[in-house]
C-alpha cells in the first residue's frame, strides 16, 4: 500500500514519462491494492461487478499463481506492497510466515460462511474453493481401447500405463493436495501403498496443476490429474474430454480472503472484504467457481452438465488443511526419495 | 600511449592524466555494477545463510548432503554441456557461412536465426510439443510414436534457444579480418584448413570462449524448457523452482542459486588467460578481408544454414498457425477467436513492454559499451573485479535476481525504493539480467580494435575522449545497434525475473502470455506471443526506417 498512497509526484518525473498512468489513480484516498490467485477470466468478471458496486473504490489488483504469490509476499515481507490477500489458498495462508503479517477482521456478514471455512481466529475466511478431477481424453481412450476411469484404483490398471499424468506435488499446490487427499483418505501406510501403484503407470509428474489436464485436452496423454474448474473450462473451450471425479473422494482447496496488517488504508480494505461477502459478490462466484461455501445460490448449468454432481459435498473429502501444512516437507521428502525417477 | 607521453608532459601531469580517467570510469562503471548486481545477490546469499537459529551452513548441508542433489546436479551438467558443445559448433557453422562465404540467401539467414530472441519462452517449448509431442503433427502425419519429453527434447529446446546468443558473439567475432593475414598465409603455401586453424580459430577464440560461457550459463540457469518438456528430468534450475515456488523455501531455493554462480566464477578466472592470448585484428594497417566465390563452399554453407533456419522457423510457424485454428488439433479451421483478449487491462501491458523495452535498451547500450570499454582500455586492479561483476549476471538465474531485487530494494530507507514498483526498476533489472550478454557482444568487438588507434591518436594529441569520440565509437558503432536491439528484443519476452517486480500498474507482455497460459488458454496464449512477435518485428522496421532517414543505410540492426 505505501507505494500507492501519497507517492511524491517527483518521482514519478524520474521514473520517465511513461509512468505518468501508474500514477494518476494512486493519488485517490480510496485506493487499495489486492493480491490474487483468482484466474484471469473469473477475476475479470468479480472484478466487474465489484465496480458497479463501489464505484468510488480502486482496486489495483495483482494476479499470480498460487505458488508465485507465495514467494512475492514472503520476498516483500519486510514492506508489503498490497492490503489484501484475495481468493488464495488456504494451505499456504495458514503458512505462520503469513498469518504473522495478517490482522484479523471480521467482516460484515461473516456469519453467512459456515465456521469451518474460516479461522477461528479470525485471520481468513474461505468463500471459494476448487477441487481435483481427472480430464480424461476420450479420443485416447477409444484409440487405445481403455475404459472410462471412475476412480483412483481404476488408475492403477496395468492398461493405463504410461497413459497418465499428474501434477508434481513438489512444484505444485494442486498435486500435493491430490497426494494429501489419498494420505488422509486412506491412511499413511495404505496411501503409500497405492501411491506406488499408481506410481507405475504415471508418464510424467508435471510442474503445474492445470497442465495435466491441458496435455490431456490436446491429447498428449489419457488421463490428466488436475482439478476441476480447469476441466470444465477445457470442455467448455471444445476439447473431446470427460471430467471424472473419482470415486474415492476428492482433494480440495479453500480459496481465502484476509486483511494484511501493514495496510495503510484499512477502512478501505475492510470495505473490499465486506463486499467479498455481500449478496452481489456471492451471485457472481456462483457463475464461476465449483466451491463456493455460502449458500444462496445454485450451480451453473454448464457445470452440471460437465459432470459436477449437484451435491458437492458428497465427493469433496474433508481435507484437514492444518495437517497437510504441518506434514508437508516429510511427504515431500519421501515422494521425492521414491518416485523422483531420474 | 604512456611511452609517448613521457616524452612530452610533466610526471605529475602526467600521473592526473592517467588516472583520473581510470579512477572515474572505473567509478562510473563500478557503482552501478555494485548496486545493480552485486547488492541483490549479497541480499541473497545472506538469505542462503539463514536458518532458525541465525546464520549458519544448515541450509546447505540439507542441500548438497542427499544424493538427490548430486543426481540433479549430474543431470544439469550432463544436459548442459551437450547442448552447448552443439549450439555453439552450429553457431560457429552459421556465422561462418554468414561472416566468411558468399553463400546465397545470407541476409534471409542472418535474420532468421535470431527469430527466437524476440518469441517468447513459450513458443519454443510449445512449438516443439505441436510438432513432436505424442499427439503432435509428426506423429499424427506419419504415423510414428516419437516421445519428445525428457532429456533430449530438453537438448532440442535448449539448442534452439540458446542458438542465436552463440551466433551473436561468433559473428561479431568472425566479421573482421586482416586481408594481409590471409594472403600471406595463400602465398605461403597454407591449404584452407590449416589456414582456418592457424588464423581464423585462434583470432576468435574470445569470442568461442564467450559464447561457450553464454550458452552454459543460460541453458544451466533455464527452467522453462525442463518444465514443459523435460518430463522427470530434473535439473538445478527446476530445483530452484521447487523451493522457491513450489515450497516457499527461499533459503534453500537460494543455496542452488549459489551453486549456479560457480560457472561465473570459474569463467572469470578463464578469461584473464583467454585475453592474454587475444591480439587486436584491425590495426591502423589492416585490409578488410575479400571473401573470394567458391561455389562448393557457399552453397554448402547455404545447406547448413538453411536447415537450421528451417528448423527455428518450424517451431515457430506451428505455434503462429495454431493460434489461427478454431481449437488445435481438433478443428482446424480459419478462426480468429484466440485474438479477442479477454484479459485484465486488454493491451496496455503490451505497451508497458515496449516502454520497458525502449528504455532498457537506451541504459543497456550506454551500462555494456561503457563497461567494456573501461575494462579494456582503462585497465587498473579493479578491471579483474568489473569483470566477474560484468559476466555474474549470465549465471544468476533470472527468478533468483529478481527475488534479490526485492529483497534489496524494497525498503523505504533505500535509495533504490524510488523507482521502486514502476517500469524504469523492471528495466534496469532486464540491463543487468542480460548485462553478461550484452557486454561480452560489445567487448568482443572492441577487442578487435588496435591499441595502436589510442596511440595514433594521442601521438598527435588527441585525448582519451578525442579517440573514444572519434575513432573507437565510430569503428564499433554498427555493433552497439545490435547491442541496443538486443535488449530490446529480450526485455520484451523476459519473465522470471521480472515476475517478483511487475505491480497491478506495470503488468508487462509476457505476463499476460503466463496468465492466459495458466489458465489453460493456450492458444490464446500463442496468439498473444504472435502480437509480441509482431510489435518487435514492427519496432525493428520502424528503426531501420529511422536509421536510414538519418543516412545509416548499411547498418545491420540484429548482429
Amino acid at each position: 500500500m505505501t507505494s500507492q498512497q501519497g507517492r511524491p509526484g517527483w518521482r514519478a518525473a524520474l521514473a520517465a514519462g511513461a509512468l505518468a498512468l501508474s500514477l494518476g489513480a494512486a493519488a485517490q484516498a480510496d485506493s487499495i491494492t489486492v493480491y490474487t490467485s483468482y484466474e484471469e477470466d473469473e477475476l475479470t468478471a468479480f472484478l466487474d461487478r465489484m465496480r458497479q458496486d463501489l464505484p468510488d473504490l480502486t482496486v489495483n489488483v495483482l494476479r499470480l499463481s498460487t505458488g508465485d504469490l507465495m514467494a512475492r509476499i514472503l520476498a516483500e515481507s519486510g514492506n508489503p506492497q498490497h492490503d489484501v490477500i484475495w481468493g488464495w489458498a488456504v494451505t499456504s495462508m495458514i503458512d505462520p510466515r503469513i498469518s504473522e503479517m495478517i490482522e484479523p477482521y471480521a467482516p460484515a456478514n461473516i456469519d453467512r460462511v459456515p465456521e469451518r471455512f474460516r479461522d477461528p481466529e479470525g485471520r481468513w475466511f474461505a468463500v471459494t474453493g476448487y477441487m481435483g478431477a481427472f480430464c480424461v481424453n476420450n479420443e485416447v481412450l477409444e484409440a487405445r481401447g481403455l475404459p472410462m476411469p471412475t476412480s483412483w484404483a481404476d488408475l492403477t490398471d496395468p492398461a493405463f500405463a504410461g497413459e497418465v499424468v499428474m501434477p508434481n506435488p513438489a512444484s505444485s499446490g494442486t498435486g500435493y493436495l491430490q497426494i494429501a487427499s489419498l494420505l488422509q483418505m486412506m491412511g499413511e501406510e495404505e496411501g503409500w501403498e497405492f501411491l506406488r501403484a499408481l506410481d507405475a503407470n504415471i508418464a510424467q509428474y508435471i510442474k503445474s496443476g492445470s497442465r495435466p489436464c491441458n496435455v490431456a485436452s490436446q491429447g498428449e496423454y489419457a488421463v490428466g490429474a488436475s482439478f476441476a474448474l480447469r476441466a470444465i473450462k477445457n470442455i467448455d473451450e471444445g476439447y473431446p474430454i470427460t471430467m471424472v471425479i473419482p470415486a474415492e473422494g476428492t482433494g480440495n482447496e479453500l480459496e481465502a480472503n484476509a486483511l494484511m496488517a501493514s495496510s495503510q488504508n484499512k477502512e478501505a480494505a475492510q470495505r473490499f472484504l465486506d463486499w467479498t461477502l455481500s449478496d452481489s459478490a456471492v451471485d457472481e462466484y456462483f457463475k464461476w467457481k465449483e466451491i463456493v461455501t455460502i449458500t444462496g445460490g445454485a450451480i451453473p448449468q454448464s457445470f452440471l452438465d460437465a459432470g459436477l454432481p449437484e451435491d458437492i459435498a458428497s465427493v469433496m473429502w474433508p481435507m484437514d488443511f492444518a495437517w497437510s501444512a504441518e506434514n508437508r516437507d516429510r511427504i515431500l521428502a519421501q515422494w521425492q526419495e521414491e518416485f523422483e525417477d531420474e | 600511449m604512456a611511452v609517448i607521453a613521457e616524452d612530452r608532459a610533466p610526471r605529475a601531469r602526467l600521473r592526473a592524466n592517467r588516472h583520473a580517467p581510470v579512477l572515474i570510469g572505473t567509478l562510473l562503471v563500478g557503482v552501478p555494477l555494485v548496486v545493480f548486481v552485486l547488492w541483490p545477490l549479497a541480499a541473497i546469499l545472506l538469505r542462503s545463510f539463514a536458518t532458525p537459529e541465525g546464520l549458519g551452513l544448515d541450509n546447505y548441508l540439507s542441500v548438497m548432503g542427499t544424493p538427490r542433489f548430486r543426481r540433479i546436479l549430474w543431470n544439469s551438467l550432463d544436459v548442459t554441456l551437450v547442448s552447448t558443445v552443439i549450439a555453439v559448433g552450429a553457431a560457429y557453422v552459421f556465422a561462418y557461412g554468414v561472416q566468411r562465404s558468399l553463400m546465397p540467401g545470407k541476409a534471409l539467414y542472418r535474420f532468421l536465426v535470431l527469430v527466437p530472441l524476440f518469441a517468447p519462452s513459450l513458443v519454443q517449448a510449445q512449438g516443439l510439443v505441436l510438432l513432436f509431442g505424442r499427439n503432435g503433427l509428426i506423429n499424427r502425419s506419419f504415423g510414428t510414436s516419437i516421445d519428445i519429453y525428457g532429456y533430449w527434447g530438453i537438448v532440442l529446446a535448449m539448442v534452439l534457444y540458446v542458438l542465436p546468443y552463440a551466433f551473436l558473439i561468433l559473428s561479431t567475432a568472425l566479421a573482421v579480418a586482416d586481408q594481409r593475414l590471409y594472403e600471406s598465409a595463400r602465398m605461403l603455401g597454407a591449404g584452407p584448413w590449416r589456414i582456418f586453424r592457424t588464423i581464423t580459430l585462434p583470432a576468435t577464440r574470445y569470442g568461442l570462449a564467450a559464447a561457450i560461457f553464454v550458452c552454459f550459463t543460460l541453458v544451466i540457469t533455464d527452467f522453462g524448457n525442463p518444465m514443459v518438456i523435460g518430463a522427470n528430468y530434473n535439473v538445478l534450475a527446476t530445483e530452484i523452482y521447487n523451493q522457491v515456488i513450489g515450497q516457499a523455501n527461499f533459503e534453500r531455493g537460494t543455496v542452488i542459486g549459489m551453486v549456479l554462480l560457480v560457472p561465473a566464477a570459474i569463467a572469470a578466472i578463464w578469461e584473464k588467460y583467454l585475453s592474454r592470448r587475444q591480439y587486436a585484428l584491425i590495426s591502423d594497417q589492416s585490409k578488410p578481408l575479400e571473401i573470394r566465390r567458391h561455389p562448393v563452399r557457399d552453397w554448402a554453407f547455404s545447406a547448413f544454414c538453411g536447415f537450421v533456419c528451417l528448423a527455428i522457423l518450424a517451431v515457430v510457424a506451428v505455434v503462429v498457425y495454431a493460434s489461427f485454428v478454431h481449437l488445435w488439433p481438433y478443428r482446424m479451421t480459419f478462426s480468429l477467436r484466440h485474438y479477442r483478449f479477454d484479459v485484465q487491462n486488454g493491451i496496455q501491458p503490451l505497451w508497458n513492454s515496449i516502454y520497458i523495452s525502449l528504455m532498457a535498451a537506451a541504459v543497456g547500450v550506454v551500462v555494456v559499451t561503457a563497461a567494456s570499454y573501461v575494462i579494456e582500455k582503462l585497465k587498473s586492479p579493479a578491471t579483474r573485479w568489473l569483470y566477474f561483476l560484468s559476466i555474474l549476471p549470465a549465471a544468476v538465474p533470472g527468478m533468483v535476481l529478481g527475488l534479490g531485487y526485492v529483497l534489496a530494494f524494497n525498503n523505504p530507507a533505500n535509495p533504490i525504493y524510488m523507482i521502486y514498483g514502476t517500469l524504469l526498476i523492471i528495466a534496469l533489472a532486464n540491463v543487468y539480467y542480460y548485462h553478461a550478454q550484452g557486454f561480452l557482444i560489445a567487448s568482443t568487438s572492441l577487442k578487435q580494435v588496435s591499441g595502436s588507434f589510442d596511440e595514433a591518436s594521442a601521438s598527435l594529441g588527441g585525448s582519451r575522449m578525442q579517440t573514444l569520440w572519434k575513432v573507437t565509437l565510430p569503428l564499433i558503432a554498427p555493433t552497439l545497434v545490435g547491442v541496443a536491439v538486443f535488449f530490446f528484443m529480450r526485455s520484451m519476452v523476459t519473465l522470471s525475473a521480472v515476475i517478483f517486480l511487475i505491480t497491478p500498474q506495470t503488468q508487462v507482455a509476457a505476463v499476460s502470455v503466463l496468465l492466459l497460459e495458466d489458465r489453460g488458454a493456450t492458444n490464446q496464449a500463442a496468439a498473444f506471443s504472435v502480437c509480441i512477435m509482431a510489435t518487435v518485428l514492427g519496432v525493428l522496421l520502424v528503426v531501420r526506417g529511422a536509421l536510414w532517414a538519418l543516412g545509416w543505410k548499411d547498418v545491420r540492426l540484429i548482429r
